[in-house]
Parts: structure tokens; sequence; C-alpha cells
């Protein structure tokens, strides 16, 4: 007698996602992505095909990092000085999405050249993120999303303490924010019902749980994750949102990317070993439910978006 | 509808006798509910009660255990997700040589030799595969020359049998049986006492070979999956898992093989066997930069979710410092000191960083739970011998235990006791403008 | 209701339609039906109309069913004889009165009318007309840009919220008064109206206050029609902010009731059209203040709290006018639930949670308050909201600069707070932060609470100026800050005078008394909710404790009380009232309300819980329980092991391997985590037997909460109970137990097998 196969069944799925808008939609991105819709654990398509394919978004500076490491420079190069060519560049990567991270030298007019110079450069849907600080970013991401209107931009970082005005300018220009909470379900669970109470609809955020590096902490992020997306299975309508998370961010921090000198032997090959650092990172994040995953090198980019491709295979 | 320790202890002997290494019956049965341990551990146990326990004597998943010098265990899982228990035996990670190559026993010797440290605990290959495209015989005794660890030896069961031999008396895995050759196979691992892999492509094919291997007598299985293919090879592993735990089916409760030597990526399959319930994982080559970061992820992975991982408390120097230099206070939770650690270096200021032993927990965690207090400060302080490596006597405190630090002066009178920033990434200012 | 303000509204809808009728069809006649109508800088067309009818409307022509359609919202004026409630018919009126008021001012703009002309006016920052920058003339309606620009602070919370004033103020001096204090306040201002000819916008240009954009206090017009755009401007912040379509103007309503924190002030005489415009300002949620006499409309529902409320400005209490607009303003704020932030506090020592744990030594002792020598308390007592007055502080009796270093004194600290979320039951909670808000400031110490409380003030700390009213100030910001959401108003009192100190202390003992008494009262039957806490979920995925006023959390940190409060301070926090609903079985604590969220919170992981009994459905624990209760199947009984007691148990087992079986959030019947003070209440595993089942315990708890167990001891009928219980001292085995256990006779050997 044949095996039944067990399959779950699940009352919740998470909601879809459209980020970024085509002329048709009232942008000027060459297409929108859309994340998120799943009904199952991540990419278990023998209970139900995955509905959309995870997401690779590359990384880039509005101006050139000072401390990242060297090992970036090489595939990045003079791009890595001029966010519209470092766009292209990143796109012809295999970048799904990009990620602009704006700095703290910024101003609201260099930050909205920028955006501007990025939309143009490249037909990619955009992330911008602030330069993390409340009231910086909140400085920059109002103009920059006015400027931006009807691209369909996803504003980050929301945070616990610093939301509001970030959710405002979204609501008022029709954008999408992130939403970041630190490794834990129930906070995370709580700033979107704090965003959604202000009146943004859900199918407009996306979370961001937070994660930490293999090695620094990555299992506290892969299981909140994990349950995240049970808790959304399960019906938790507040959760039932897109994930997406920094793996390069986090994995270029860890030593064991960013050192090549006086480190242990036996952490072999400084290049191969950060490119893994990043991937290994980022591919077990994959596994427990990041729909969108932002990275930094192209050589993890190409790994990842293979492993995605067979994983939406099956 | 699983039974509760009480349940259990009721049809246990209630004679606190101690055999099976839990201090009473009570203990053990609650151990039993929680499927953490075999009823035949109890050698007193009824022939009435056994069938009654049934349900609950056995984990799902068999306990399959590689044995030579060294020992490698997989199974015994109780959860599908971390987050619920706990992920208990780390897959075994294996490094593939070939039997052809005639650098073999260099190769073996060099893997044998690798060891990588990560937050205090030393980490090392478990043990290797050898493929028989050669002399299988002469090619174990080369290995075995280089080292004790447990072996896997793939090929037919006429090219593996030389192997067996020259490894008798040790537990080895040997891959594969499928349904072509699985009565050489069975006879094989029975006559040797090996652990055998079977491969199948369906899970029916696996249970339909499991059942005709088991009638010749062998028990100790390990399922592989004929594929590396990320997406189907995630969703068999998962079907087994839950099969074996959800609806206590036996027939597929044993480890899972994961062939990563034989897939497009490997240490993308290898991450995804990690995570996704391997218990065997064998890769292509030794490769220091591609073993490290696996040994790091399947100890994050298989970390117990309420045992955080932990760092050696002691005194850390951080950028060389001097003896003018500050001294900095931290729990041992590893998250805590990595924060806390990165930040510092990261902004070049030399000091002195005193890992205090709590238990593991984060700064505010342990400070709730009474394992960072005063005393235990003061004890790290004085145990590490703090005061002969700097000309000041001053601490700082992370910000969140302020409130210790009246009760830190008693404990430390002569030492200057300041309170630092909350959170690690203001330390770095915090040192430039308030420890000067 | 109030009939006369019904019929006032009601005569003065009547009135402006008619008006807008006869202003169109004249226009209509002189311009033209395919006029253009607009307001300047605006994508939302005439955004009420738009809003409420979902009409763009574009050309005079237009306009005309809009009139239809507000005359067919206009009532009868309530006839002499008829008493019947007129809130709808009202409300009614006032929408028709706002359609028609944007109606006339459209048709204003086409003449050229609008913005208002004023010879010698300069706006600060405003709408830019054809040609007209700002010179010689008001500002009009907000444009769209300005609109998104402080719509965004008044979604993110960086502005409080809007007034429109309408009218004109006592005297220049109180407008300017009167405007200072919104701004105080960041509170954005709309000015409109007259009062026989004379604005509250004249008044302050006569004063030389600058009016536009740039000082958040924008004159709309000398006229009431012009508060039209006050509206307007609600509107499109629900279409722009709310996401919502216009014609939506039931949600376009609601959202401003919810989110917009907006009031009217109405200063001086009211005529019918104010009442008419009032009664559209109430459709959006927004209450109506005047200060005139008129008749109140109290009783709350379409606004959060007060309709319309009157406060005689001659008649509010305070020694001047200044005072008076001061108190206006605040009642103002009250009435619309605006929050206002203290972000500071404002003390000459430095202030944080860093010098949370600081010690004051004897040698560097300046004053102590408390202790052994001189008696110190704390008391925090709720009020109402008209009783006292925010940030009021005083301090009665002398200060201790007649006091000898390393001297004492006699002191009280008394706080009234009051606020619409409070109750008495959340005074206790409050008071306990005293000492956290007292002990970060630099160089004081603070022990203790209540009336053992025991404060000092170290010398640098009195050198820098550190002062008793110092207090007050601490205590007022810091309960505006963490506690905002239930108060509304902070008033301090320190009290050093002998005789006072004495009546305050005779006061609070009979408060604490009486608070004591009413926690005893609290028993799980008498309430209808429980609360979970899921704050350890970070680490215990599944786990939930319930509270209950019974059966506090494990980790003894929370009671149902701390949940309540915690709940209105933060109603998407870690604590969520749990309905009861039907009740299953009393006795061994099951409800329906419980059952369904045990799973619910637990992820299905838990399906049922008991909330009194360790042996079926036990309650499960995260990990920071303080105790742990462990069944002794041989003793018939259990064991209770503190946290502290690191020895061996008769279990075989120490607190550290219990932990292990006991957390983690999965449901182990006969184990369980639990607080201390769970172990005294009468509901302690009452369905197994309560606490004679326990046979051991750990000497640390015995000792440390000896008087509370004599009483559980009496209570339970076996007074010598407490030295029946073994602890490690005298028994690590189960043999040794059970000999204990037979020798002293304990009656867990004689009661009912457990299992």
């Amino acid at each position: 007698m044949p095996i039944e196969i067990p399959k779950d069944k699940w009352p919740g799925s998470i909601k879809a996602v459209t980020i970024g808008a085509t002329a048709a939609e009232g942008g000027t991105r060459a297409k929108s992505i859309t994340i998120g819709g799943q009904n199952t654990m991540p990419y278990l398509q023998f209970e139900k095909p995955t509905p959309n394919t995870p997401v690779i978004a590359i990384e880039i500076k509005s101006r050139k990092p000072e401390d990242w490491s060297p090992l970036l420079e090489k595939p990045w190069g003079e791009a890595m000085a001029d966010p519209a060519e470092w766009a292209k560049k990143a796109e012809a990567a295999g970048a799904d999405l990009l990620v602009l991270a704006l700095t703290l030298e910024d101003t609201p007019d260099s930050a909205v050249k920028t955006v501007k110079a990025v939309l143009a450069a490249s037909g990619l849907p955009l992330v911008v993120w602030g330069p993390g600080q409340a009231e910086k970013d909140n400085e920059l991401l109002v103009p920059v999303a006015e400027a931006a209107k009807g691209e369909k931009v996803v504003l980050g970082v929301c945070e616990d303490k610093n939301y509001r005005t970030i959710v405002a300018t979204a609501m008022a220009n029709g954008h999408l924010v992130e939403a970041r909470t630190p490794m834990d379900v129930n906070l995370a669970k709580q700033l979107n019902i704090l965003i959604s109470d202000m009146g943004l609809p859900m199918d407009r955020i996306v979370m961001d749980p937070t994660t930490g590096a293999l090695g620094y902490g990555i299992e506290y992020g892969y299981s909140v994750m994990e349950r995240l997306r049970l808790a959304a299975l399960q019906g938790d309508a507040m959760t039932q949102l897109p994930m997406m998370v920094t793996p390069g961010f986090e994995a270029w921090k860890a030593k064991e990317s960013k050192v090549g000198e006086g480190v242990p032997e036996a952490w072999g090959d400084w290049e191969a070993r950060a490119v893994n650092w990043e991937t290994l990172t980022a591919m077990a994040l994959v596994e427990s439910g990041a729909d969108v995953v932002v990275l930094r090198h192209p050589e993890s980019v190409k790994r990842v978006k293979a492993a995605i491709g067979e994983l939406m295979a099956a | 509808m699983a039974l509760s320790g009480i349940q259990i202890y009721k049809l246990l002997p209630q004679t606190n006798c101690k055999e099976c290494g839990f201090p009473t019956c009570l203990a053990f049965a609650m151990k039993l509910a929680a499927k953490q341990v075999e009823l035949s551990t109890c050698p007193y146990v009824t022939e009435e009660s056994k069938t009654q326990l049934a349900e609950s004597s056995a984990p799902p998943i068999r306990l399959v255990a590689l044995k030579a010098g060294t020992e490698v265990k997989a199974g015994n899982e109780v959860v599908l997700f971390r987050h619920e228990k706990t992920f208990y035996n780390k897959p075994g990670i294996f490094v593939r040589f070939k039997a052809s190559d005639s650098g073999i026993a260099a190769k073996a010797a060099a893997a044998h030799a690798y060891s990588v440290n990560y937050v205090g605990m030393d980490f090392v290959v478990d043990g290797f595969a050898i493929e028989a495209d050669g002399d299988l015989g002469a090619a174990v005794k080369a290995v075995r020359g280089a080292t004790d660890r447990p072996l896997v030896l793939i090929g037919d069961a006429a090219a593996i049998e030389p192997g067996l031999q020259a490894c008798s008396g040790e537990t080895v895995l040997i891959h594969a049986a499928d349904a072509s050759n699985w009565e050489a196979m069975a006879a094989l691992a029975a006559k040797y006492k090996a652990a055998l892999a079977v491969k199948a492509d369906t899970l029916d094919g696996l249970v339909d070979l499991i059942e005709k291997i088991k009638a010749k007598g062998v028990e100790d299985l390990v399922l592989d999956f004929d594929t590396t293919q990320l997406g189907k090879w995630l969703a068999m592993s998962t079907q087994v898992r839950r099969l074996a735990i959800k609806q206590n089916f036996r027939a597929l409760g044993y480890p899972v093989f994961a062939p990563a030597y034989a897939a497009a990526d490997e240490g993308i399959f290898a991450a995804e066997a990690i995570a996704k319930y391997a218990g065997f994982v064998v890769l292509d080559k030794f490769v220091p930069e591609n073993v490290y970061p696996l040994l790091v992820l399947r100890e994050n992975i298989y970390t117990d979710p309420q045992k955080p991982i932990q760092v050696q408390p002691g005194i850390y120097e951080i950028n060389s410092p001097k003896p003018e230099d500050p001294v900095l206070i931290t729990t041992n939770f590893s998250i805590t000191y990595f924060a806390v650690a990165n930040e510092v270096e990261g902004s070049g200021l030399p000091a002195w960083l005193v890992v205090t032993d709590a238990e593991g927990m984060s700064v505010l965690t342990a400070w709730a739970a009474g394992k960072f207090d005063a005393e235990r400060i003061a004890k790290a302080v004085k145990g590490f011998d703090v005061a002969s490596k700097v000309s000041k006597k001053r601490v700082v405190l992370p910000g969140h235990v302020a409130v210790l630090s009246g009760e830190l002066e008693e404990e430390l009178p002569d030492w200057e006791i300041r309170v630092g920033p909350r959170e690690a990434v203001d330390l770095p200012a915090f040192m430039k403008q308030a420890l000067n | 209701m109030s009939k006369y303000i019904a019929t006032r509204a009601i005569r003065g809808a009547n009135a402006l339609v008619t008006e807008a009728e006869v202003m169109l069809n004249k226009a209509i006649v002189e311009k033209g039906m395919d006029t253009p109508v607009s307001f300047p800088n605006t994508a939302y067309f005439l955004p009420t109309i738009y809003g409420m009818t979902g009409q763009a409307v574009e050309t005079l022509g237009q306009l005309k069913p809009i009139v239809e359609q507000a005359r067919s919202l206009l009532h009868l004026t309530p006839s002499e004889s008829r008493w019947t409630p007129y809130l709808g018919e009202t409300l009614d009126s006032g929408m028709s009165t706002l359609l028609a008021a944007e109606i006339i001012e459209a048709v204003r703009f086409v003449y050229g009318l609008q913005p208002e002309p004023m010879e010698g006016f300069t706006l600060a920052g405003g709408t830019s007309y054809g040609g007209q920058n700002g010179h010689n003339h008001l500002n009009g309606p907000i444009d769209d840009i300005q609109l998104r620009s402080w719509g965004i602070q008044l979604v993110d919370g960086r502005m409080p919220g809007f007034a429109a004033i309408v009218g004109c103020a006592k005297n220049n001096a109180t407008a300017v008064k009167i405007v200072r204090e919104l701004q105080r306040r960041n509170i954005l201002t709309f000015l409109s109206g007259n009062v026989n000819g004379r604005s509250i916008i004249h008044q302050l240009q006569e004063e030389g206050v600058e009016l536009g954009y740039d000082t958040y206090t924008v004159p709309f017009g000398t006229d009431t029609l012009s508060a039209i755009y006050a509206l307007g401007f609600a509107t499109r912040s629900a279409l722009t902010f709310g996401g919502l379509k216009a014609g939506q103007a039931r949600e376009i309503l609601m959202y401003n009731k919810e989110r917009v924190f907006a009031f009217v002030l109405a200063l001086g005489e009211v005529d019918d059209l104010k009442y008419a415009a009032a009664a559209g300002a109430i459709n959006y949620g927004f209450p109506v203040i005047a200060d005139t006499v008129i008749p109140e409309i109290l009783p709350t529902g379409v606004t959060t709290y007060e309709h319309v409320v009157s406060m005689p400005f001659d008649a509010i209490d305070g020694k001047d006018d200044m005072e008076k607009a001061e108190r206006l303003v605040q009642k103002c704020i009250e009435i619309r639930g605006v929050k206002v932030k203290v972000s500071n506090v404002d003390v000459p020592v430095p202030y944080g949670s860093a010098f949370e744990g600081e010690v004051v030594r004897k040698a560097d002792l300046r004053v102590e308050f408390g202790g052994k020598y001189s008696r110190c308390f704390e008391y925090l007592q709720m009020t109402k909201l008209d009783e006292i007055t925010d940030g009021k502080i005083e301090v009665v009796g002398p200060d201790f600069s007649g006091i000898d270093a390393q001297g004492h004194m006699d002191m009280g600290i008394i706080i009234k707070v009051a606020g619409r979320n409070m109750q008495t039951d959340f005074e206790p909670v409050l008071e306990r932060q005293v000492h956290y808000f007292v002990n970060g400031a630099s160089g004081i110490q603070h022990v203790g609470q209540r009336d053992i409380a025991w404060i000092r003030i170290s010398n640098n700390a009195a050198d820098k100026g550190f002062d008793l009213k110092h207090f007050g100030t601490i205590l007022h910001a810091r309960f505006h800050e963490d506690f905002g959401a239930i108060v509304d108003k902070v008033q301090v009192t320190i009290v050093t005078d002998p005789a006072l100190h004495a009546e305050w202390l005779e006061k609070a003992r009979e408060a604490y008394d009486f608070r004591n008494k009413r926690l005893a009262d609290l028993t799980d039957d008498k309430v209808d909710e429980f609360y979970s806490c899921t704050l350890c979920q970070s680490f215990a995925p599944n786990h939930v404790c319930v509270v209950s006023p019974e059966r506090l959390g494990l980790c003894g940190a929370y009671n149902w009380l701390d949940c309540k409060a915690s709940f209105n301070i933060n109603p998407t926090g870690p604590n969520q009232p749990i309905k009861l609903g039907k009740m299953i079985d009393f006795e061994k604590g099951y409800w329906e309300g419980t059952n369904d969220y045990a799973k619910i919170g637990s992820h299905d992981v838990v399906q049922e819980v008991s909330m009194y009994s360790i042996m079926e459905n036990p309650m499960t624990a995260c990990g920071c329980f303080e105790c742990i209760v462990m069944l002794i199947p041989e003793a018939n009984g259990v064991m209770v092991v503190s946290r502290e007691d690191t020895a061996m148990t008769p279990a075989g087992m120490t607190f550290s391997t219990l932990a292990g079986i006991a957390g983690g959030g999965l449901q182990t019947p006969g184990v369980m985590g639990v607080g201390k003070f769970y172990l005294i209440s009468p509901k302690f595993i009452s369905a197994d037997g309560g606490f004679k089942r326990v046979v051991w315990m750990s000497s640390v708890l015995k000792e440390s909460m000896a008087d509370e167990f004599k009483a559980v001891c009496e209570r339970e009928g076996d007074p010598d109970l407490l030295d029946k219980i073994a602890d490690e001292r005298n028994a690590t085995t189960v043999e040794d137990l059970l000999a204990w256990l037979e020798a002293h006779e304990h009656p867990a050997m004689m009661m009912e097998p457990m299992f």
C-alpha cells in the first residue's frame, strides 16, 4: 500500500506583496516584483506550489562605503563611487531588486538626486534605507518618498522607536515599508500591528525580523523566521507578511569575512570563505522562509539564485 | 495520544533503583514521555507494561551510531523545528576519498589533523567516506593509518567487502542498497554488523526495500533519496521526518544520508541538509574554507534554543590593551560577547573585556535570573586577577545593569565603578568620550 | 442632546443653505454654468464635498446638485413642545452647513473674494495665489504640499493635533496667550470667524504675532465660513493618509474621529451659524469648547469624549486672564484626549537609568528621609481630571536647609494623578514606579516603598541645587513619559510640615490598608477576565502565562493588576485580557476563555490549561519561575524548590536539572514552575489538595516567607503544618523524606492518593 504523504493544511497564508510599479501601474520600473503568497512552510511544493519566487536584492550605497571589505571592491570596483553605475552593475549581476542605502553624509537634496539617478539607471524595483538614525532617516526618506511617488518603493527601516514618519510618508506617496524588529516573534507582530493601525494596508508591509550571521546568532533569526511563518500559516493575520533579511550586511560584518590576516589557518582561503559565509547565511535563511535576501557579493548572488531556482523547480 | 510522565510512572516498577541512570522512576518516566530515552533502559519493566508503553517506548527515529575510535550518532530526534525543543544529534560531517587515489593516506592525515576553534569549542571532521573505485581493502588500511574516525564505504557489495574486512570490529556505514543489489548489501551488513544506507527516489521505494532488508535482520538503516536536487531532497526529508514524528511511522524512522559530494553546489546542498534533518553529510573533498562554515552552521542549528552557546569566562584582550586601558564587563552569552567584542574591535580602541560566567545568558536575562549580580562580577574581576593587569582600577558595567553599581562598589571597594551604555554599538563613543 | 443647540444649529443650517443657493444661482447667471470652480493647489477639488459626496466639482453648474444634497439633509427646527433626541438631526444639519459653506467659499473664489483680502497683511509663509504671494490677503485653504508635510507630522505624532479657533478672544493679550499655549505644544492652529466684526486674526495682527505656515498658525479668514477649510484639511488627510476614497463619508469621518486629534475652540458669543458649523465639526469627532455660557452636550459617542463643553472664560479658575487662557487650552487638550509629551527631566543633577544603582553612603550624605530616624512615605492617589493641575509641584513645610549635615527629616511625597484611562487599581502599580523614577537622579538613593520608603540626598546633589521640589519634577516628567497612556495629569505635593505630614501619613496608611484588603478580596471568581503574559516567548516560544488575581505570573514580577495596567498602557503588548467566558470546572480552574487562549498563545501546543492543578494540564513554564513544584509520588505530595536553592532535593535532582523538565513551554503533569507568592494563594494546587500537599520545601523559602506561610497553615486548619514540612537540612532522598513525614505526621500521608 503506498504511503500517504503527510500534508499540512493551513488555514492562513502569507500576503502577496508587490514591490515596484511599471508604467502601466503608475511608475517607471521595467517590471514589478511580487513576493509572498505562500500557504506552506518554505518550498514544500508537494503541499501546494510556491506561488512567487523569493528574490535577491543587492545592496548599494549612496556613496562609496569606507568600511566594506576590500573583497567587495574587487567585483564592484569604480562603480561603488557612483550609485547609478553600481545599480547597473548590480542588475547585470543578477539582482531582482536593489537596496539603496543612504548615508549620514546625505542631505535631502543629495538623497533625492541619488534615488532619481538610480531609478533612471536601472529598471529594477527599489528599496531605500535611511542611514539608520531616526531623525536622519525621517529627514531623508520623506523627500525621497515624494520624489519617487508612484514607484512603489520600499522605505526602510521602520523600527519600534521610529516608524510613524516613514509610514506616514509611505501612505501619502503610495510606497511600502520595511518593518524591522530584533529577532522576536511578538515584537515583529507588535510592530506590524502598530503600522497597520496607522492605516497602511498589510500588503504594503514587508517585515524584517533581523538575523545574525552564521556563527553570530543565525540560529535566532532562523527560528524566529520559522516561527513567524508557522504563526502566519496557523492564521495569525499580523504575521502574514513576506520577510526580508540582510545576510549580506550580517555576514560581511563577521570577522570570518572581513579579515584576511591574523586569523586561524583552519579558516582556509579568505575570499572563498567570505563568499561561503554570505552564501550559507543566506541559504539557511532562504530555507527558513526569507522572501527577500539582501546580498553584497555577486558570487553569493549567483549561488543563492541558483539554489532558489532549484527549490522552485521541484 | 502520548502518555504523560505520570501515566508512564504508574507502569514502572517505582523502586527508584537508579539503574537506568536517572535518580527516580518519575524522572525516568518524564524523560520517556519526552521521547528522550528508550524504555529498554529500565531493566525491571514488566512485559505487560512494555505492551502498554509501546507507543512511548522508543524514539520515533532510530538512533544509528557509527563506531570506530570515535563515534558518530544520528537519529533520536523528536521535533520538526528546532524551536520546539532542540535538535539533538548533530549530523556527522564526512569527507569522501577515492580508493583509486594514491595520495589517500596523506589526504586523510591532513583532514584528520584539521581542527578549528569556534567560541572555545574545537571542531573536527567526524569521519571519512571511501568510494570503492579501486582496492578498497588497501584504501581502508591507508586511511586507518591516518585516522581512527568512523567510515562510510561506498560501492557495490563485492567491492565493499574487502573494505569491511579491513576494519572489522567497527560499525561502518555501507552505501548503498537499492532495488538491484539490496540482497547482497543486506547480507553484507548483517555479516559485518554494519549500518546500511538504503537508496530509492520515492518513499514507497524506500519502504519496500526497508521491509525486505529488515527481514534479513539488518536494523541500523540510513535513508538516501537518490537525489541532490534541493527542492526534491527537502520535500522527501521533510516527509520522512513528519511521518516519523507526527505519525510515529516506524518504517521510515531512520536517519538521512546527504550525498553532498554529488551536488551541483556542495556547500549549498550541505547547508540545506544540515538545516533540514540530515544525519550524515558527505563532502566531496576536504577544503577548510568550505568545511569551517558548515561546522559552524551545524553548531548553530543544533544549539539548544534554551541553552545558548557560551563563551569561556575570562579576561579577553581586545586590540592589545595596555595597563591604562579600560576594563569592560559583560556576560558569557556568545551573542552578547560577539556584540561587545566586535564593536570594540571595530573601533580600534584597546580594552580588557571581562567575560563573567552568567550561565550563558544575555545581560538582562542573566540579571533577571540572578546569574549576573555584583557578587559574580566581583568574583570574575578577582578570579581573573584583573588588578594585576591594569594600572587604573576602574570597571565599566553594561548600562542595563546600572542598578548593580552600588552593590558592586561594596564588593570591589577599591575600584571605581562606571556605568556604560546599554547597547554595545554605543561603546566606542562612550569609550572615547566618557573614559578619558 | 440640548434642544437649544439643536434648534440653533438647525436654524443656522437652514439659513446657510438658502444663502448658498441664492449665491450660486446668482453666480451661474452672472458667470455661466461652465465657469470653473476650484480651491488653489489641490488635487482634491472642493475637498469636503469631494470626500463626503464623492463628486469632483469643477464648474459652477456641478454645484447645483450639491445644494440639493445639502438641502436634503436639513430638518425642521424643533417645535416648542417636542423633547426628543436631536443628535441625528443636528449632525445632519451640521453636514449640510459644511457643504453649503464650501459652496459659498467656492463661489467667492470665482469672484476673487477668497482668499480674503486684508490690506497691509503679510503671511509668514502660505499658499501662493496668482500674483499675490502672501501680501494683502489671508491664507484661505491649505495647499496639498503643506497638507502632506503637516499630515505626516500629525500622523507620526510629532504634531499632537490641530485646533480650529473661531471668533474673538476676550482681549488681545488673551488671544496671544492662547495661541502661544497651542504653539508651545506644537499644536497646529487654524484661525477664522469674528464676533461683531472683530476676529482673533485682527487681535493677533495688532500684537505683531506672525501668522502663516511658518508659525503653524494659519489665518483662514475673518468670517465663520472660512472654518470650512479646517474640515477640508481633515477630509484630505483621510484621503491622503487613510487610503480612503472620495465618497466614503462614514469612513472619512471615523478616520478623523479616531486619528486626527482636533478640536474647535469657539471664542466669544456663539451665533446660529457657529452652532451649525460646530455641529458640522462634531460629525468629524471634533469636540467644541466655548469660552462663553452655552448648553453642554456631555454624553459621549460621536466624539471620543464630550461633544460641546462650555467653559465661560471669566469663571475659569485662575488669578488673571493669562492663567485662565492657559487652563482653557489645557481643558481643550483634555477633552480631545490630545497627548502631550514631556521629554526631559529638568533637575540640576544628571538623570538617567545609569544612576539607578547608585548608593549614597553616610560620608556623602546631606540629608535622609526615612530609615531609622525619620519617617518617609509615598502615596499615589487617583483624582478626577478637574481636581488637579498638571505640573503643579508644591512643597508644604520647610526644606532641608535647616537640617545639619547627615541629618534627617520627615517627608511625604503625595502624587495625585488623573487620566481618562486611569483606574484606582493602577494606584499601587504606579506608586511602585516611584522607586525607579527617583533612583534615576544622580546622587539620590531610594529604597523601599509606601511608608517604609527611605530616600537619601548626597552632598554632591545638594550642592548642585537638588531640592525637595525636584522629586516632583522627576515624577511629573516620568509618569507622563512612561505612563502617558493612562495618566493625563500629575500633581505632586511634598510634605514636610509636621502636622500635615502626620495627617497625610494617616491617609496613606488607610489607603495601603484598603489596597491590601482589595487585593485579598480580589479573587478569581470576582473578575471576568484574566491576563496573558507572552513576555517570555522570545526564548520559550510556546509558553503563555495565564495570570489571575489569585495566581501571579511564575516569574513573580507580574500580578493581575500589573498585567491590567500594562494592557492599558500598551494595548498591543504582551499582556492581553483573556475573557473567561463559560466556566467549565471551577475546582480545577477551566474556562472556555482560558482554554481557547492557551491554544492560540501556545500555537496549538497546549490544548487545555488547568489553573489550579499540577496533575492535570498544568500551566506551562518558560524558565523564569521563582520555584519549581514537583510531585513526589511516594510521599503523596509535592516538593517546592526555590531558585536560590542549589542543593539536592528528594526528587534526586537539583533545581537546575528540574528546570530543564519544568521549562520550555511544554505541559508536564507533575511538574510546574511558579511564582513564590502563588504558594500562599488559596488557589495553590487547590484541585489537588492545596498547601497541605507540600511535604518538602527549600529552607530559604520557608524562612524568607515564614509569616506568610504561618498564616496559610492557619487558614488550612493545621497551624503546625510548616514544621511538618521537610527541607534540605533533613531530607535529600525519598527515603529520608518518608521517614520525616512519618515522624511528623504530615497530613499528606493521610490524604487521598494524588493519582
